[in-house]
């Protein structure tokens, strides 16, 4: 029993950055702009988030407040709606490959934070740890992160914006068909901006998970591949919240699983950690279910 | 519009001309310097120059380039485009002897006094670290500049620039990334020599940072002044070739493969397999092991490519997936001996012992020797592989008659027989520095060679290139021709994976990581990405990959002293990749007639077009 409770919560906890990041794609992707670069706006998220937690922690002298790890969050937040600017100003004002500008952000994620981290801390690979986390949640059995209650909260009402709003509906008519949404009124390239930058948004709060709540400092190349996860659950949940919440569970059992497995001889850890991707790939394949991607995804609009 | 454009870069050269150091005759190991400039030198940290060294002639050169830069603003707003154009080249050419005469000037004195001190019984010349500056490279750009806008003036001056613009955009590209990167540079660090110094004025400080910038890349371009940087910059381009052409080759067949990281480490893993336990005979065993890593890369990469064509499943996500499981595979052969499934004790012979990750050492017969052993085994200088080079080039261009085919089979006979002749021509006795032998550049290299050779006749001389290259372009109108798309898919991965895998042979078989003949679970699989850099840069054709390989090897190889120099993080050089991939997935911010293939052919054809007609005004019809 003990065992089970520990990897429901241990679940929960690997879930959640897949869930925030798929829910932010999910907005992108569905205004027709491919976001290959979540995986580096996590990163970016979250390396802003530790910095700006730990800097203030410094000239503070070590204040303990309810209100720093919240300016973390935010400002992770803010960061990574600054990169999803940079991939939407060059994919939609400039009409990139959305898959190389993409590709450019991963890569830039990768050396940009050990730059700063080398001249505030003297090393390349991780911040100084942190105080001030964002606080915990009692679930009666057991503590999570307050991000985790918000990314699950999070799903209904994405949900209801995508589906039930008339800003839903224009989104997902952008995506899908953006000469007819034009013809109808809509704003095509703002709709768009709009979603890339939220995606941003969304992927930064989880980058500020990973390091100022799940974690206490950011690390180089944290997020492991959760921004791909994150795609492929996009993709194995058909593009929808309640689709990509079941992928992100998925995927969070799946490593939950690995971690749990790790020193135990059921399985090697190694294998397990390898199972989302391999995953993802039957899926991508079509032997899970066939899943459609919107019509105009991946192509730069051209008034 | 454009000429007042012009004027304002006069005027922002001009400013930085003021602001900038020229010239830095001296430099501590920590960067800071003596900054000279034609207002007068700054020198916060007071380094005291040797004796009779004398920068006088800065003043006077400083009002010549102000006497150029007005020329050149006033010489824009002429009336007559033709001589715009005479004028300009002659003070773009002015400019370049200007700049050719401070070099000499400046490098004249500081060898001068040397030698003095060096006659006056010093043990060490007292200046080591000396370079000209931004305002002297300011008056050479300028200068190029200038020729530019000369050809500009001329009829078909833009039409000149859109068919360059396989150039263009990567040049302009990189001096953006350089720009934001010296920004970067300059932010976060602190101005050379102005830390801890109190009391010092803003143009101290300003000229501290530009100077910062500079000697920044001056020191990442430091490699290429001499031969074991130079080795160290070609070992570090090696991988990147085999990545970069694998991307390109890829891009060339309308896939995108991110994927190369991981068929880098499935290559590695079969080269090793192959390189350690294959009972072969010595010479089968290094053919065998190279073609391994090909093979395992091409497996990695086939299998995707086998997934599109099979069940339209997207090779982006599929190359990203793979590269993850293929880390894991690796950590699994080699991060541990035993495992357990199920509780069944397994164990695998394939760790080495020890702490770290590692292998068994390949052996002996499947190692590629370092090149300095190719180029001059037992410190004798071997005519082997010059003469073998140069006999198959000859024969190459000899026998243009001939077909392909036959062609390239005559030429590896020539290099093979220049080879072994070669081998037997008495060598030269060389000394090799320890500087140079430790170089990790590797045989592998000659086989990236060997790949670029093959991606240039493969794709642009054969029919079965010539096809995939129109998959690419166009699948629809391939498919009507004939093309079988989805075998061509198969293909195209495969091969890409190939190229991928066979980077492999730098780092395992020929020691290429740390001088050790091991496979080990550190090896750096990301240069994968830096592949797509590569490709990009260098627009998907051999030579441009070369070329982009070997600056981004440059580049690696100087990180290497920025960090222990300056305390910079040498990953600028990632970030100066991110954004140069990001400029140039932009098009450089140019007009769309570069990137947009449409648009740039209606430029060439107005351009010619209105030459055409020029020519029929000027030379009227006979008999008129």
């Amino acid at each position: 029993m003990e065992i089970v409770i520990a990897l429901f919560f241990s679940t929960l906890r690997q879930a959640t950055p897949l869930l925030l990041t798929a829910l932010g794609g999910l907005f992108s992707e569905r205004s027709g702009v491919v976001n290959i670069a979540l995986e580096g706006m996590i990163l970016f998220g979250a390396a802003a988030a530790a910095i700006t937690v730990n800097r203030i922690e410094v000239a503070t002298g070590g204040l303990e407040a309810f209100w720093i790890p919240w300016v973390g969050l935010l400002v992770g937040a803010i960061v990574g709606g600054l990169v999803g600017l940079i991939h939407a100003i060059a994919s939609i004002k400039y009409r990139a490959d959305q898959i190389v500008s993409g590709t450019a952000i991963n890569i830039a994620a990768l050396g940009a934070p050990s730059i700063v981290l080398q001249v505030l801390y003297n090393n390349t690979s991780t911040s100084q740890e942190v105080n001030n986390r964002l606080p915990l949640v009692n679930l009666g059995i057991g503590e999570v992160s307050v991000l985790v209650l918000i990314a699950f909260l999070l799903v209904p009402v994405v949900w209801w914006v995508l589906f039930k709003t008339p800003w839903g509906l224009r989104l997902r008519a952008v995506g899908e068909h953006p000469e007819a949404a034009e013809t109808m009124g809509v704003n095509v390239i703002r709709m768009r901006y709009t979603a890339v930058i939220l995606s941003g948004m969304l992927a930064g709060i989880a980058g500020a998970y990973l390091s100022i709540g799940f974690l206490n400092q950011f690390i180089r190349a944290m997020s492991a591949g959760a921004g791909f996860i994150a795609l492929a659950a996009l993709i194995f949940g058909k593009w929808h919240p309640f689709g990509v919440l079941g992928a992100t569970l998925l995927f969070g059992f799946a490593q939950a699983l690995a971690i749990q497995l790790q020193g135990g001889d059921i399985l090697p850890a190694t294998i397990v950690q390898a199972l989302p991707f391999i995953l993802t790939m039957l899926v991508l394949a079509g032997f899970i279910g066939r899943s459609r991607p919107p019509a105009a995804v991946g192509k730069p609009y051209d008034k | 519009m454009g000429r007042y454009l012009f004027l304002l870069a006069g005027l922002i050269v001009l400013v930085l001309m003021i602001l900038s150091p020229w010239a830095v005759p001296m430099r501590e190991f920590d960067g800071t310097g003596y900054l000279l400039n034609p207002l007068g030198a700054m020198n916060p940290k007071g380094l005291t120059l040797p004796e009779g060294l004398s920068f006088g002639w800065l003043g006077v050169v400083f009002g010549l380039w102000v006497g150029l830069l007005l020329a050149a603003s006033v010489v824009v707003f002429l009336p007559n485009a033709a001589t715009r154009a005479r004028l300009l080249y002659v003070l773009g050419g002015l400019g370049l002897a200007l700049f050719a005469l401070e070099a000499y000037l400046f490098y004249q004195a500081i060898a001068s006094a040397n030698e003095a001190a060096l006659a006056a019984g010093a043990r060490r010349p007292p200046l080591r670290r000396y370079a000209l500056s931004l305002g002297a490279y300011l008056g050479l750009f300028y200068s190029l500049g200038l020729l530019l806008v000369a050809r500009m003036q001329l009829p078909g001056g833009r039409a000149f620039l859109v068919r360059l613009r396989g150039v263009v955009v990567p040049v302009v590209s990189l001096l953006l990334a350089v720009v934001v990167g010296a920004g970067v540079v300059a932010i976060l660090r602190p101005g050379l020599g102005t830390q801890g110094v109190e009391g010092l004025g803003m143009r101290e400080l300003i000229a501290g940072k530009l100077d910062l910038v500079t000697y920044t890349f001056q020191i990442l371009f430091s490699p290429i002044l001499n031969l074991p940087g130079i080795f160290n910059s070609l070992s570090f381009a090696t991988p990147l070739i085999f990545t970069g052409l694998a991307v390109a080759f890829g891009f060339r067949a309308g896939l995108f493969n991110i994927g190369a990281p991981g068929q880098l480490t499935i290559g590695a893993l079969f080269a090793m397999l192959a390189g350690v336990y294959l009972p072969l005979p010595g010479w089968l065993l290094l053919p065998t092991a190279i073609l391994a890593a090909a093979l395992g890369g091409a497996l990695w990469g086939g299998l995707v490519g086998w997934l599109k064509a099979r069940f339209g499943a997207n090779e982006v996500i599929n190359t990203i997936m793979m590269n993850y499981i293929a880390a894991s595979v690796l950590l699994f052969m080699l991060a541990a001996n035993e495992y357990s499934f199920f509780g069944n004790k397994v164990t695998l012979p394939f760790k080495a012992e020890g702490f770290e990750g590692r292998s068994e050492e390949i052996q002996e017969a499947a190692r590629i020797p370092s090149m300095i052993d190719i180029l001059a085994p037992n410190s004798t200088f071997s005519w082997a592989l010059p003469l073998g080079v140069a006999a198959a080039i000859g024969v190459y261009y000899a026998l243009r008659r001939l077909e392909l085919g036959k062609r390239l089979l005559a030429t590896l006979a020539a290099l093979l027989v220049g080879y072994a002749l070669g081998g037997v021509l008495p060598g030269i006795p060389v000394t090799i520095s320890s500087a140079l032998s430790s170089q990790l550049l590797n045989g592998s290299f000659l086989i990236a060679v060997l790949a670029l050779l093959f991606y240039n006749f493969y794709l642009f001389r054969t029919s079965g290139g010539y096809e995939l290259r129109a998959t690419g372009l166009a699948p629809k109108a391939a498919e009507y021709a004939g093309v079988n798309l989805r075998r061509k898919m198969i293909l195209a991965m495969f091969i890409s994976g190939a190229l991928a895998g066979l980077a492999a042979t730098h780092y395992v078989l020929g020691a290429g990581m740390d001088g050790t003949y091991r496979l080990k679970t550190a090896i750096p699989s990301s240069v994968g990405f830096d592949g797509i850099a590569v490709a990009l840069m260098g627009q998907n054709t051999p030579l441009g990959i070369f070329l982009s390989a070997t600056l981004f090897g440059v580049l690696l190889a100087g990180g290497v002293s920025l960090n222990a120099q300056l305390g910079i993080s040498n990953q600028i050089i990632q970030v100066l990749q991110a954004l140069i991939i990001l400029f140039i997935a932009v098009g450089g911010f140019l007009p769309r007639y570069f990137t947009d293939p449409l648009r740039a052919a209606q430029v060439e054809t107005e351009a010619r077009a209105e030459q055409e007609a020029r020519q029929a005004k000027s030379s009227p019809v006979a008999g008129d």
